[in-house]
């Protein structure tokens, strides 16, 4: 029986003009939302258009300022994640709620209140992963996992405790095309044989077109549209998730749309390949005529006999967006820390223009003029805590002082100025970073980058966690910057943004380079392919 | 405050009554919790001392007589103070590159000791300079034995700058055993109590003499490195360096600043102050101008605390040093209330326990009333103590 | 000079008295390690473990005074311990307040405290009689050590396994761990990380607190309790899990190997060797701080120690 029929179902869930308020931001307003048993619910929206809070409410993360949630006919107030537990309410983590120390079934045991008992555990896991096709070692260290792995570990925790609701958040973020494919099959089986209720939060077109029953769209806080997927269409879906007319074509990394486009209209798809073929010629014969700027050769890189990167060699030249793709996990984040002076080579080398870095020596990399957005902002780019003029010349402040004083008159000028170019939405150069929205901590991060002409600009999943505005701004920033003359290596896990932008793409498996194709060469397929390769080994790798 | 109840407990109970309130508000409020605060801590206090049977009320008059009513005592009172805030300064520079350096007391019998050895072997005006830096290079020295193992052997500084100050009694201690270290040679020395020899009258620090008080150079020395501490560290490269580097190292690392010598020198440079404070101690006649055993005396804990109190900010320093010297000047006038002068320690650790509160209390209402924080696409800890 | 270097190892090697010294100065650091492990595991680097062991050794000495009954005064000194502790909890883990500032302040505090009331309640100092094991206690070197020490010694041994289990093969342990590893990951799993890091640090305060007690009833050959000072004892303990790689094995290492070095400061005169004073004082905190340093980089940290937890910030 297909969900989509049973419209006489009693929901499993019912959430009525639930609201939510970050002092004069509103997260959710009066959001009305039912999850029927059987059924594969899509939850799409961007980021910030509070389906994160609306499932975050579900769990028992956060409470709702009004609005009431029912269960099966009944009211009930989720004050934690276990009494969400409890009422049989089970999600599975964007950024995974599993502890790398632990053990496979430790981290299943973690947070139920269960027994504990080392072998019935153990037995569960067997029983669970074979019951769903989910293989899993259950005495393996999460950590040794991979990323993959670990939302298979992840996902068998929240059905060992058998939900009627099973909240899934943007969940093939970290999955090869397979592995996405193999979930959606195991979501299928969840809901078809055992009538659970899922809801499924994405912001991806293409997979809540292709996985889903029934579809509700957020938009700033509230309900947009709701709608069955079989009467669905993926520009309807993009012009109600973004509130206007918009290009699947020029946005499609934020809605990860590519796909979409290469099935869809046949017209537009022969318009895209005419386009595509002059755009190819002119930027293949204008290439080879270029200067390789940034060079990386044969680098290596060890960590507690763990090879992260394995003679990673990439070239970029003036002009060009070299895009990395590459599954999560396999080496992307090292690549970013070696660009960003943050790791020291074990082998091999990182020139500009012909000049070799001291790899691992502070600032070694800015002096040689790579600019770089991190991957996680947060994490090397920023001072949290210091005002938006601060960050914003944080690696120039010399130059905003005198004799080693700091003229704080020069450094706002300098930041207002960059502020305006960069569009920067905030109370003034003296707000605190940490107030400013992700999308304006972004541009901040870009602004300072670009700010100072760079030689080599790297970024490093750029539009992560970025509504389709500030994905639009970003990627036309990157094609000025190589428009410029700027080499630019993207690094991105999110395949749609490398095809969307890059001129050449380079595959990243284990911190090798496993394959190089020309934009020309490269469709979604080829590349699934070749990240998929890597799936398929690793879904071996994992004994019983 | 119950164990049972959960983190967000707090949270919740002050309800929503206070989003949007009024800045100024908030800030009435944080000075009640202050005044409250300290009230409930000297209240304990003197409740402490009526249960153990001593006269409260003229312990906290004995203390006011003997820090600021008596007759001399306010120049006292300063002297005290001036090698607690130097100390102070010290513990804000390394906090300030994300360091915890809680081994001041260890650092500031080394430099004494140093600078003893070094004002020991002649006299005028030039050896007390030497004198001085030597203290500065043997805090500082100190403090880099915690700084090696913290970037060499990722020992946490929290534990070795700790495990150096019993070295330090002790070791200093040792060079009190032996006339070619520390020990006076001076067959008619005043007892068999070890003590280096005295520092010569011209190898003294100087004193001001107003109103009937007399205090030392030094504090006006450590008036002027408070002013200097603050003008470096909030305007100066330098100190917006370190400030990146305490905050977010890997972000350091990206810009330029070289982790492990900056953080290396902070480190030292903090054991610097507090080096130099033991310095001053001796040529400003602590110990009648000896090192002595105990030299210490428990100036490098407090001078830690003043930071503390003072929320690392050198010139709000100041005062809280005063304060603090005052507790101690005004211990001498204890023994006349016949209660032990060890309740002044009390006295203090409870004041500033009080002191803690009321800035977490506002930091958590802040913390409730503010949006969501941007997504943040990482698990992983940005810093960690060792990793 | 070699040859008497060697026959001075020859000496303590040999030395019954010194094998039983070095015991019991290992039996009290394992009590506050073992807490400390615990606390350390949930990711609180707890400075304040010297307060707790001060609190328990004081508060351990003046009932046994007063009421004359060991059973008591220990869980007095354990209930000391548990308050201290709690002062610690709610401050690092309620209120948000830097643990380390926390530790430092409290120490200070229950050191003071401590002096004062002793100046009006003096804290007895003599000890619990020696428990023989028979036959067991006549081994040759280690007989005493092992079967020959006043039975508060005792108490580590049901504790250590017990620790143990809490840790490794319970739920509560489970959680402990997740919290000192991965607090995120541990919030959105349902687990309330600053109360499981509260009730580690109170069993932390409770094994200090028995440990300080043990202190000040079980030594036999100095007086345990002087004027308050367990001599950082506290943070020998955290040395030790530090030495010992966040292990409990390691930890117990580290406890017999300090407590080696606190007995031969001990014993060392005894056998006749003159050793200076100081010198031999300050053995155990240099050993310390050298084989934390050879050990520190091998071993493996809870990733979140000394790391607030506060949800929604990272």
């Amino acid at each position: 029986m297909e969900g989509a029929g049973a419209v006489a179902l009693a929901p499993a869930v019912r959430l009525t003009g639930v609201t939510k308020r970050y002092g004069p931001v509103v997260a959710c307003a009066g959001v009305d939302l039912e999850l029927l048993p059987g059924e594969v619910h899509g939850i799409l929206g961007e980021n910030g258009a509070g389906k994160s809070t609306l499932m975050k409410i579900l769990i028992g993360l956060v409470q709702p300022d009004e609005g009431t949630v029912e269960l099966g006919g009944r009211e009930v107030v989720i004050h934690d994640p276990q009494t969400a537990a409890e009422l049989g309410i089970g999600m599975v983590h964007q950024h995974l709620s599993l502890v790398e120390a632990l053990t496979v079934w430790e981290n299943v045991l973690l947070g139920d209140a269960s027994k504990f008992d080392r072998s019935a555990a153990r037995r569960q896991v067997m029983e669970t992963a074979e019951h769903y096709g989910l293989e899993i070692d259950p005495d393996r260290r999460v950590g040794e996992l991979s990323a993959g792995l670990r939302q298979r570990v992840e996902l068998i925790k929240c059905l060992r405790r058998d939900p009627k609701i099973l909240i899934l958040d943007e969940p093939t973020s970290v999955l090869t095309p397979a592995e996405s494919e193999q979930l959606f099959t195991t979501l299928r089986d969840v809901v078809a044989a055992e009538q659970r209720a899922v809801a499924l939060v994405s912001h991806k077109l293409a997979e809540i077109l292709h996985a889903t029953d029934r579809i509700t769209i957020m938009r700033q806080g509230r309900v947009a549209e709701r709608s069955r997927t079989v009467e669905a269409t993926a520009p309807a879906l993009a012009k109600a998730m973004v509130g206007r007319d918009v290009s699947l074509r020029t946005n499609a990394a934020a809605f990860g749309a590519i796909d979409l486009i290469d099935q869809g209209d046949p017209a537009d798809q022969a318009v895209r390949a005419e386009r595509d073929e002059a755009e190819a010629a002119v930027v293949a014969a204008d290439r080879a005529a270029r200067p390789v700027v940034l060079s990386i050769d044969r680098a290596r890189l060890m960590r507690d006999g763990v090879t992260l990167l394995d003679d990673l060699s990439i070239e970029v030249r003036a002009g060009e967006i070299v895009g990395v793709a590459g599954v999560e996990g396999n080496g992307q984040r090292e690549l970013g820390d070696l660009l960003s002076s943050l790791v020291t080579l074990d082998g091999g080398s990182v020139s500009v223009n012909g000049t070799t870095a001291r790899t691992g020596r502070a600032g070694c990399m800015a002096d040689l003029g790579i600019g770089v957005i991190p991957e996680d902002r947060h994490d090397s780019g920023c001072v949290l805590d210091m005002s938006v003029a601060e960050n914003l010349v944080l690696d120039r402040i010399g130059s905003t002082a005198r004799m080693g004083l700091i003229d704080r008159k020069r450094m706002r000028a300098r930041a207002v100025e960059l502020m305006r170019e960069f569009d920067i939405q905030a109370a003034g150069p003296d707000a605190p970073f940490g107030s400013l929205s992700g999308g304006n901590q972004q541009r901040v991060v870009l602004a300072r980058e670009l700010g100072h002409r760079p030689t080599v600009l790297v970024a490093a999943q750029p539009t992560r966690g970025l509504d389709v505005g500030a994905i639009e701004y970003m990627s036309n920033r990157l094609r000025a910057a190589a428009e410029s003359g700027i080499a630019v290596l993207l690094i991105s896990t999110e395949l749609e943004e490398i095809l969307a932008l890059s001129s050449r793409i380079v595959v990243l498996s284990r911190g090798r380079v496993i394959g190089e194709l020309d934009r020309r060469e490269a469709t979604s397929e080829r590349l699934g392919l070749l990240l998929g390769g890597v799936g398929i080994d690793e879904s071996t790798g994992a004994s019983a | 405050m119950s164990s049972n109840e959960p983190a967000v407990s707090l949270d919740r109970a002050t309800g929503t009554s206070a989003t949007n309130g009024p800045r100024m508000m908030r800030g009435a409020k944080l000075v009640a919790l202050y005044v409250l605060a300290i009230a409930v801590a000297l209240a304990l206090s003197a409740l402490l001392i009526a249960v153990t049977g001593g006269p409260w009320r003229k312990v906290f008059t004995a203390l006011i007589d003997g820090s600021i009513r008596k007759p001399g005592r306010w120049g006292d009172t300063l002297a005290e103070s001036a090698p607690l805030l130097i100390v102070a300064l010290g513990a804000i520079v390394s906090t300030r590159a994300g360091l915890v350096n809680i081994g001041q007391e260890g650092q500031l019998a080394v430099g004494a000791a140093t600078a003893t050895y070094v004002a020991t072997q002649g006299s005028g005006p030039f050896v007390l300079v030497l004198a001085l830096l030597a203290g500065v290079v043997g805090g500082a020295v100190w403090a880099g034995i915690a700084a090696l193992l913290r970037y060499w052997r990722k020992v946490p500084e929290v534990i070795t700058t700790l495990l150096l100050v019993f070295i330090a009694s002790q070791g200093t201690g040792y060079l009190l055993t032996r006339t070619f270290l520390l020990l006076d040679d001076d067959p008619n020395k005043p007892n068999r109590v070890q003590t280096s020899a005295q520092l010569d009258a011209d190898t003294r620090i100087g004193f001001i003499r107003i109103f009937g008080n007399a205090f030392p150079w030094s504090v006006v020395l450590a008036v002027v490195l408070a002013v200097l501490v603050s003008v470096l560290l909030s305007r100066s490269t330098w100190g917006f360096r370190l400030t990146v580097l305490g905050r977010n190292p890997r972000t350091a690392q990206r810009i330029g600043v070289p982790v492990v010598l900056a953080g290396a020198s902070a480190l030292m440079l903090s054991g610097a102050f507090a080096g130099l404070a033991g310095a001053t101690m001796l040529a400003a006649g602590t110990a009648n101008f000896r090192y002595t055993p105990g030299f210490a005396n428990n100036v490098g804990w407090e001078g830690l605390l003043v930071a503390l109190v003072a929320r690392n900010r050198p010139l709000a320093c100041i005062p809280v040093a005063l304060v603090f010297g005052a507790l101690r000047t005004g211990s001498g006038f204890l023994a006349a209330t016949g209660v032990e002068r060890s309740i002044v320690d009390v006295v203090r650790s409870l004041l500033v326990l009080a002191l803690l509160v009321p800035p977490a209390v506002a930091a958590i209402q802040r913390r409730r009333v503010s949006p969501p924080p941007a997504p943040v696409s990482t698990d992983e800890p940005v810093v960690a103590v060792a990793r | 000079m070699i040859a008497s270097a060697a026959s001075a190892v020859g000496d303590v090697l040999s030395s019954e008295a010194m094998y039983q010294s070095a015991m019991r100065f290992a039996i009290v650091l394992a009590f506050a390690a073992v807490g400390e492990w615990i606390a350390e595991r949930a990711g609180t680097l707890n400075i304040s473990i010297e307060a707790m062991m001060i609190g328990g050794a004081y508060s351990s000495a003046v009932a046994w005074g007063a009421f004359d009954n060991v059973p008591l005064a220990l869980l007095i000194g354990v209930l000391m311990g548990v308050v201290v502790s709690l002062v610690q909890a709610h401050l690092s883990h309620q209120l948000s307040i830097d643990q380390f500032v926390v530790g430092l302040t409290l120490n200070l505090f229950v050191l003071g405290l401590a002096l004062f009331l002793d100046s009006r309640w003096e804290a007895v100092t003599s000890v619990v009689k020696p428990t023989k094991v028979p036959l067991l206690h006549d081994l040759p070197l280690v007989g005493e050590a092992l079967f020959g020490q006043p039975w508060p010694m005792y108490l580590i041994v049901p504790v250590v396994p017990m620790a143990w289990w809490l840790v490794f093969r319970t739920r509560w342990g489970l959680e402990v761990r997740s919290v000192g590893d991965n607090p995120q990951s541990a919030d959105v799993s349902g687990i309330h990380v600053n109360r499981r890091r509260r009730e580690a640090i109170m069993v932390a305060g409770g094994c200090a607190g028995l440990g300080g007690g043990v202190l000040v009833l079980g030594q036999i050959s100095i007086a345990g309790y002087e004027g308050g000072h367990v001599g950082l004892k506290g943070i020998i303990a955290i040395a030790a899990v530090i030495f010992g790689g966040w292990t409990l094995r390691g930890t117990l290492i580290g406890c017999v190997l300090f407590g080696y070095f606190f007995a031969l400061q001990q014993t060392l005169p005894v056998l006749g060797y003159r050793i200076n004073a100081q010198l031999a004082a300050s053995l155990p905190y240099i050993v310390a701080l050298l084989v934390t340093a050879v050990f520190a980089t091998r071993t493996r940290q809870p990733r979140a120690l000394a790391q607030p937890f506060v949800r929604g910030l990272t």
